[in-house]
């Protein structure tokens, strides 16, 4: 269960048409519809995209429940992929570490 | 004039197999810390763990870097020490890299022999740290967009 720090960054990056989304919010913000316009996929689908994109901090969406215009978050990019990850990854790695520490004591070893 | 300081939380939960108590001693005893401490690639003498397992004790590790020798040393200050179950500290701010963090660690014993650990913290950072990552951001997006391509 170990995870990468920037996997929540480059598993939203690494799909296609959330590399889209992106680059289309990256002109402005836009709402849910006009986002799956160009898409030949569901706005339902194009929600889903949306999520993944806010909980990897890459955007952030408006609290109007109707639009709830979408736009991109470039400090939080910035963060994401600089010292909050980086202070992130200090520790997951650590825990890493920690668990293989307590897998090689688990045989009665532990002084 | 005083900054403004942001605070930035993250958690991190993880379960482990392993007893809370053996999970405790692996982080206060010296000879345990020193054994998963420091990245991979550096090793971390015992003798380079001084823990003084107290409310303002301190936490001072130096782990060496298995190449060159470098040195990196980790200090904090203990604010809380609830053995076995919970462990709170300061750090304090360094080289631009946050204004400071405190850290909870809290140890739930599962009661099947294995424990879940789980850190919180809280980092802070001051506005000229943000404006700087925003400096640095300009184009990032393109950049990135253009590099997954």
């Amino acid at each position: 269960m170990a995870t990468d720090p920037l996997s929540a960054t480059f598993a939203a990056l690494a799909d296609p048409t959330r590399r889209a989304i992106l680059a289309r919010l990256a002109d402005g913000e836009a709402s849910v519809n006009e986002l799956a316009e160009p898409f030949p996929i569901t706005v339902q689908a194009v929600s889903k995209h949306l999520k993944v994109l806010e909980r990897a901090g890459l955007i952030a969406r408006g609290r109007s429940a109707q639009l709830r215009p979408s736009r991109i978050q470039g400090a939080a990019l910035e963060q994401a992929a600089d010292w909050l990850a980086g202070y992130r990854a200090v520790w997951e790695h650590r825990f890493d570490r920690l668990e293989d520490h307590l897998r090689r004591i688990d045989g009665g070893t532990e002084t | 004039m005083t900054e403004a300081v942001t605070a930035h939380e993250i958690t991190i939960r993880r379960v482990l197999d392993a007893p809370r108590e053996r999970v405790w001693r692996a982080w206060t005893r010296p000879d345990q810390l020193a054994a998963w401490w420091g990245p991979s690639g550096w090793s971390t003498p015992p003798r380079n763990v001084a823990v003084d397992l107290r409310p303002g004790g301190t936490l001072r590790i130096t782990s060496v870097a298995d190449e060159d020798g470098a040195e990196m040393t980790s200090v904090g200050t203990f604010t809380e020490v609830l053995e076995p179950e919970r462990l709170s500290f300061e750090e304090a701010s360094e080289d631009n890299w946050h204004d400071g963090a405190t850290s909870t660690i809290t140890f739930g014993d599962l009661g099947d022999g294995r424990t879940e650990m789980v850190l919180r913290s809280t980092i802070h950072t001051t506005d000229e740290m943000i404006v700087h990552a925003e400096a640095g951001m300009s184009g990032s997006v393109d950049r990135l967009v253009e590099l997954l391509a």
